[in-house]
């Protein structure tokens, strides 16, 4: 609106009139809208910027450009980014309420210590991070340096990861350090290195539009990626989606086809492509030579998995199977896609390499519309993958190479003996370390274990019994941490600096338009008072700010894949709005969208890739007679974000999705067990039970059953198993059982 | 190259202090505190995002989504939904929350959840996206008593006049789509008004703006054409008929024919808002109309006021209906979100029942304060008591038509547990069952003889017997058929609501049904007055129990709803 009635001068029968038929007044300016300059149409008047600058979104890694509206520097709102080359102007919800987050009541604001009484008390930071080093010295001292590990995140930027990881392990002394980004892409992680010598997904999202067939393996985007759907709907090649998935979803119902294959019956039905690709001479047998090793054997490996037995093993017809592989072959340009299908599988490494191999031989790679491309989750796992120095060294190198921990020596300036030359523990093995007592404090950072870890009852029974458990996050009342010895206070995305990595290798900046609540402080700064603390601080003199810790990063990247040399500082960055790795030239830094291995070098050190294989293995706990149904869980709606710590903070987002856990069941199922829409029914596992609310779907083939994962019971039923390359829990193939009210068993 | 950017706050950074002495752990907190309270993007980063640019960047998204050219003569604005492009991200309720300044969960815009009604059929989840559809005969507009809503002459928008609301949520009722949203905060209603102020400068609505998927866009519509296809179907399986308000929405899908969907919420209704101001407004004022009718009666068959016994029924029953009339009607006021509006209800008289119904009370009550003062008044002043005949029958004729307005006020809504006899039955019996009751408590305490006495706990007997027959009828509705919104309102009483139903019908039994019989069958004088003095506030108490059930177990008529859970 941008007409205002002056209040003088208005006669008193008109204030009469008004009095009895107002059309103007208080309540209708409070809606009022203006222009909001700075290209951004009409906003509410109250929330007009002065000014704007933009920042990359902070929940998932498909890395949204938004647009924040200031006012005398404080985000009050904010828009998707226009021109932004990832989202091209859209958000998903999570992302139009980034803001709403951060003003929750649950805000951590003050550090929390345990007190004798078992209580939860405010502290001083002084003493938090007293309690922080005695407590961890002393378990240090008595049961060695190792016996204290860390949890890391994909949620924090590549520069506090790297603080993190340097503190931890080149300070603190610590061995053993893995991140959540464990839980979603190690599979993807690992398979690239193994495969391509180097963990480089090397698609752009540009790679959507440009494609004639789009694969998309164990991925429903419209929940998960809705902005990287919109990218598939910009397709203008006509191009074909197939979905490879056990649920009928959202993105499989959109689909030109749904391959609705067994749940697990993945690795084969790969296998059964290649093995049809290869019989009908429908590879690239000329870039095979040049470019790759192992596809002989790989040849050989597939010849078993004929149509009928890959068909078979995944439930499919066979001519479905062989219309799939001739799909691929009539069609100039393939892109493959996966996500947490094939990643959260016990044998995910394997199969994330079947797809690249796929790509591989029928050279689907490095050119637009191709790739076997990763998706992967959080806002930052890619920065962790190389940059978090739990599992590698920074920069994707080796703790067990001396050459890699000269370079990171000389790149910090810090003594090489500081280096640790044993490899981390994963995730899991941290936690049976705790089991063992060889883990005995925990350092939990922007994560929350106690809900999603598999088997969460034993997961909880492990966090109870560690010495000292200290967690660090923006609010007080995660599941992890109300469980905790020590809660750090942390300022969130939107109060603090700092560089995202997203799926496409893109970097982009945060920054720090919001006063953080009370004396939380950003990561990085808790790990600067850490050090100063602990007495280390001298290794991290050089990092004052995340951006000097930036400049480290770019040494650190120099001459490795993912080089960003030519990014030299945030203003350069800013400036170009983003940059994608390697960005080693000023050209490749102002280049919108850019993908890799048009050269076919690849980054072992024969610049070849591998075929990788091994025979598919079944589900170590399929469905019997005792717990008939297999148990999948996956991303419920797009306003819920994994443990919804952040999302339940925004009132418009929980009316989005459902309050309470539910459980999709298909008709036949539900049918003998007579459960109807609505009814509450529990499922149990051999691990533990939860009660939820039935949804009688199709979505479900008969005989599985699909729970969220946002929801913080579903990890009582899973079943801990992990893939052996990659060490990713296997979340979506467990054995349950459903009990109803009317079929209540005696106790 | 390395330009590490000055730290620009004004707290000492981390490493140097200027001071001789050596940081202290407490001089590094306190210097990181300060330092988290700068906030730096503005200094070291906006001046690369200066747009001076008037024209909206987002306008190269929306273009193709936006009409070529105004609405001319007898066309308006419409929104046009591709149902097969809609993904369920939602984005465009949380972008209408957001690009409209909306307060925490306010958002004009839902997305509901289709699914086959076959539930073995192939999976499919047709999400759809739903706001204000901007009706060629807005029920919202028709129901406002204050004349709060405009239908834009050129645009066709249906916009909600903010300042002239006064919160009484009618159209929140009389809305079959739920476009209209309460703000209990403010005491008013909003609602979407297409962004008018956007399209008047070119630019798109906020959820044309914000769908990732291009599903909604704006199109000019004929009204005839409306009109025409609105004459058969609805807008999406489970809403109403699109006859009723004309809605200018269209839904399209080129790959399924959604009418063999159902809601995902379908037979899950939860229990609504039980408006309690309005439960005591509508239970007392049928008590003051039926109480009046009831002396009506009395006199009609033969009973005077020149007995003292016949005197003191008289003013009792008055100075009761009066009372009964003032604190309903204030109760009605206090409902209001803005009760220091609610002269502006006389607005809508040509239109709203609501308004209706509050010129009618307007009349009725000063009627029964007149009643009652003239009772009073009798023994000093004699003329009263041939007033006091006209002023009876006008009271009671005001209240009946008032009662009346009452009902068409809820038939209105179309909502099957309010139309036809369910409201109309319940809201008479009402007046009925506590005219007769208080009469029989009044009659006995005035020492009238045991005849009146006897026949207004007859009455009482009768309609309490009918009127709880007929709830009773009601909840068994749910064995009818599986997925009805009547089956739902019974299911609502017989599971959520139980308890309000289990004890709305032994209050209703005890004092309207029992009570009179034991009365009528064996009870002395003295016992009978106290009886009937029971009876009648069990059966007051029923009857709220039967008002707040008639609010909280309507389903109302919506667009699709999500998931049950």
């Amino acid at each position: 609106m941008t007409t205002s009635t002056p209040p003088q001068s208005v006669s008193l029968a008109e204030q009469i009139k008004s009095l009895v038929h107002q059309r103007e007044g208080r309540l209708t300016r409070e809606l009022l809208l203006q222009p909001g300059r700075f290209g951004l149409g009409k906003v509410p008047a109250g929330a007009a910027p002065d000014a704007t600058t933009t920042a990359v979104c902070g929940y998932c890694a498909t890395g949204c450009g938004l647009n924040l509206h200031l006012q005398q520097g404080v985000a009050t709102n904010l828009t998707p980014s226009t021109d932004y080359p990832v989202n091209l102007g859209m958000a998903c919800p999570k992302g139009w309420e980034a803001l709403s987050a951060l003003d929750s009541p649950d805000r951590a604001t003050t550090p929390l210590l345990r007190d004798a009484s078992g209580q939860l008390r405010p502290v001083d930071w002084e003493h938090a991070l007293e309690a922080f080093c005695s407590q961890f010295k002393a378990i240090q001292a008595e049961h060695g340096p190792q016996s204290v590990a860390f949890l890391s995140t994909g949620q924090i930027p590549t520069e506090e990861l790297v603080m993190l990881g340097s503190l931890a392990k080149f300070g603190m002394g610590v061995i053993h350090g893995d991140g959540n980004t464990r839980q979603c892409m190690a599979t993807a992680a690992t398979a690239y290195k193994q495969s391509f010598g180097f963990d480089a997904p090397p698609q752009t999202y540009a790679d959507f539009e440009e494609s004639d067939v789009i694969f998309l393996i164990g991925a429903n985007l419209c929940v998960g990626h809705p902005i990287m759907w919109e990218r598939v709907l910009r397709n203008r090649r006509g191009g074909k989606v197939v979905v490879v998935d056990p649920r009928r979803t959202e993105t499989a119902q959109a689909a030109w086809k749904h391959l609705a294959i067994r749940p697990k019956s993945d690795l084969a039905f790969l296998y059964g492509l290649a093995h049809v690709l290869i019989r009908e001479g429908w590879v690239d047998r000329e870039f095979i030579d040049a470019h790759t090793t192992g596809f002989d054997d790989f040849a050989r490996h597939v010849e078993p998995f004929t149509p009928e037995f890959a068909a078979a093993a995944a439930g499919l017809d066979e001519l479905q199977l062989l219309e799939t592989a001739e799909l691929i072959h009539d069609h100039e340009r393939t892109s493959f896609w996966w996500t947490m299908g094939v990643n959260q599988s016990y044998e995910g490494v394997r199969t994330a390499q079947a797809i690249i191999n796929l790509a591989l031989m029928t050279r689907n790679i490095g050119r637009p519309g191709t790739g076997a491309n990763s998706i992967t989750g959080q806002c930052n796992a890619m920065g962790s993958r190389l940059f978090s120095n739990t599992t590698n060294l920074l920069g994707g190198r080796r703790f067990e190479d001396e050459g890699d921990r000269r370079d990171v020596a000389d790149a910090l300036g810090i003594p090489v003996e500081r280096i640790p030359s044993h490899p981390s523990w994963a995730y899991d093995q941290i936690v049976e370390g705790i089991r063992t007592g060889e883990i005995r404090g925990l350092w939990v950072i922007a994560t929350n274990p106690a809900h999603t870890w598999i088997n969460q009852g034993d997961t909880r029974e492990l966090l109870d019994k560690l010495d000292f458990l200290v967690v660090q996050d923006m609010y007080h009342n995660t599941d992890t941490a109300r469980v905790a010895d020590l809660v750090l206070p942390a300022a969130g995305w939107g109060e603090k600096e700092g560089t995202f990595i997203n799926t496409e290798r893109r970097l982009g900046l945060i920054k720090k338009v919001r006063r953080a609540p009370g004396q939380a402080l950003a990561d990085f700064t808790i790990f600067k008072l850490i050090a100063a603390a602990w007495g280390c601080d001298e290794l991290f003199a050089r990092w004052n700010c995340p951006e000097d810790v930036f400049q480290s990063i770019r040494d650190l990247s120099r001459g490795r894949p993912c080089d960003i040399w030519a990014i030299t500082d945030y203003r350069t960055l800013d400036a170009a709005g983003s940059a994608q790795w390697p960005c080693t030239s000023e050209e490749q830094l102002h280049e919108p969208e850019r993908r890799l291995f048009a050269d076919g070098r690849f980054y072992h050190d024969d610049q070849r890739a591998k075929f990788l294989f091994d025979p598919p293995t079944p589900m170590p706990e399929p469905p019997d007679a005792d717990y008939p149904l297999l148990l999948l869980t996956g991303r419920g709606a797009v306003s819920q974000w994994h443990t919804q710590t952040r999302t339940q903070k925004s009132a418009v987002l929980r009316k989005l999705y459902p309050q309470s856990i539910y459980v999709e069941i298909n008709p036949a199922d539900a049918d003998v067990a007579s459960v109807r829409t609505g009814d509450r029914i529990t499922i149990e596992s051999r691990r533990g039970a939860v009660t939820a609310t039935a949804i009688v779907t199709a979505v479900v083939q008969p005989g599985q059953v699909f729970i969220p994962m946002h929801y913080e019971a579903t990890n009582r039923l899973t079943l801990p198993h992990f893939d052996p390359h990659s060490r990713q829990p296997s979340y979506k193939d467990c054995a349950v059982r459903l009990r109803t009210s009317r079929s209540r068993l005696p106790k | 190259m390395s330009t590490v950017v000055a730290n620009t706050s004004d707290a000492p950074p981390l490493d140097s202090l200027p001071s001789a002495r050596p940081m202290t752990l407490a001089d590094l907190v306190a210097g990181a505190l300060a330092e988290q309270q700068q906030l730096s993007a503005v200094e070291r980063f906006s001046q690369w995002h200066e747009h001076h640019d008037a024209s909206p960047l987002q306008s190269r998204h929306y273009r193709s989504l936006m009409p070529a050219n105004p609405p001319g003569a007898g066309e308006q604005y419409a929104f046009d939904v591709d149902l097969d492009a809609c993904s369920g991200c939602k984005s465009c309720v949380v972008a209408c929350h957001a690009l409209n300044g909306l307060d925490k969960q306010e958002s004009w815009r839902d997305v509901g959840l289709l699914m086959p009604a076959d539930p073995a059929a192939p999976a499919v989840l047709q999400y759809v996206t739903t706001a204000c559809h901007h009706c060629l005969e807005p029920a919202c507009a028709s129901g406002c008593p204050v004349n709060a809503y405009e239908k834009d002459p050129v645009t066709g928008i249906v916009r909600h006049l903010d300042d002239q609301c006064f919160g009484c949520t009618y159209c929140t009722m009389a809305c079959p789509y739920e476009a209209p949203k309460y703000h209990a905060g403010k005491g008013i209603v909003r609602k979407c008004d297409m962004c008018t102020h956007r399209l008047a400068d070119g630019e798109a609505p906020a959820c044309v703006q914000s769908c990732p998927n291009e599903a909604i866009r704006i199109t000019v519509v004929k009204t005839e054409e409306v009109r025409r296809q609105c004459g058969e179907g609805s807008l999406a399986p489970g809403a109403v008929t699109s006859a009723f308000t004309l809605p200018t929405t269209r839904f399209t899908s080129a790959k399924r024919d959604v009418s063999k969907f159902r809601p995902a919420d379908e037979g899950h209704a939860r229990p609504q808002h039980a408006h309690g101001a309005l439960v005591v407004m509508l239970v007392l004022t049928q008590a003051a109309v039926g109480a009046l009718a009831a002396v009506l009666a009395w006199a009609w068959l033969g009973g005077g006021w020149s007995t003292a016994s016949g005197a003191q029924f008289l003013t009792g029953m008055a100075t009761l209906a009066a009372m009964a009339a003032v604190v309903g009607v204030a109760a009605a006021t206090l409902h209001l979100g803005r009760p220091q509006y609610a002269f502006r209800a006389l607005l809508g008289v040509t239109h709203s029942w609501l308004s209706r119904e509050i010129v009618a009370f307007g009349a009725f009550m000063p009627l029964a304060v007149a009643i009652a003062a003239a009772a009073w008044a009798m023994p000093y002043w004699p003329v009263a008591e041939r007033l006091i005949p006209p002023a009876l029958a006008a009271a009671v004729g005001s209240g009946l038509v008032a009662i009346w307005c009452s009902v068409k006020i809820y038939q209105f809504t179309r909502r099957p547990f309010w139309v036809g006899a369910n409201t109309a039955a319940k809201f008479f019996l009402t007046a009925g069952v506590l005219g007769a009751s208080v009469a029989c408590a009044g009659a006995a305490w005035a020492g009238e003889p045991p005849s009146p006495v006897r026949a207004f706990a007859f009455a009482t007997f009768f309609l309490t017997l009918a009127k709880v027959a007929f709830e009773v009828s009601q909840l068994r509705a749910i064995a009818l058929t599986e997925q009805t919104s009547l089956a739902s309102s019974a299911k609502l009483l017989r599971n959520a609501l139980r308890l309000t139903t289990s004890w709305r019908l032994a209050l209703g039994t005890m004092g309207g049904i029992v009570a009179p019989a034991i009365s009528l069958l064996r009870a002395s004088d003295t016992t009978t007055a106290w009886l009937a003095l029971l009876a009648c506030g069990l059966c007051l108490a029923g009857e709220l129990l039967e008002r707040t059930l008639f609010f909280q177990a309507v389903v109302p008529l919506k667009m699709p709803g999500g998931l049950p859970a």
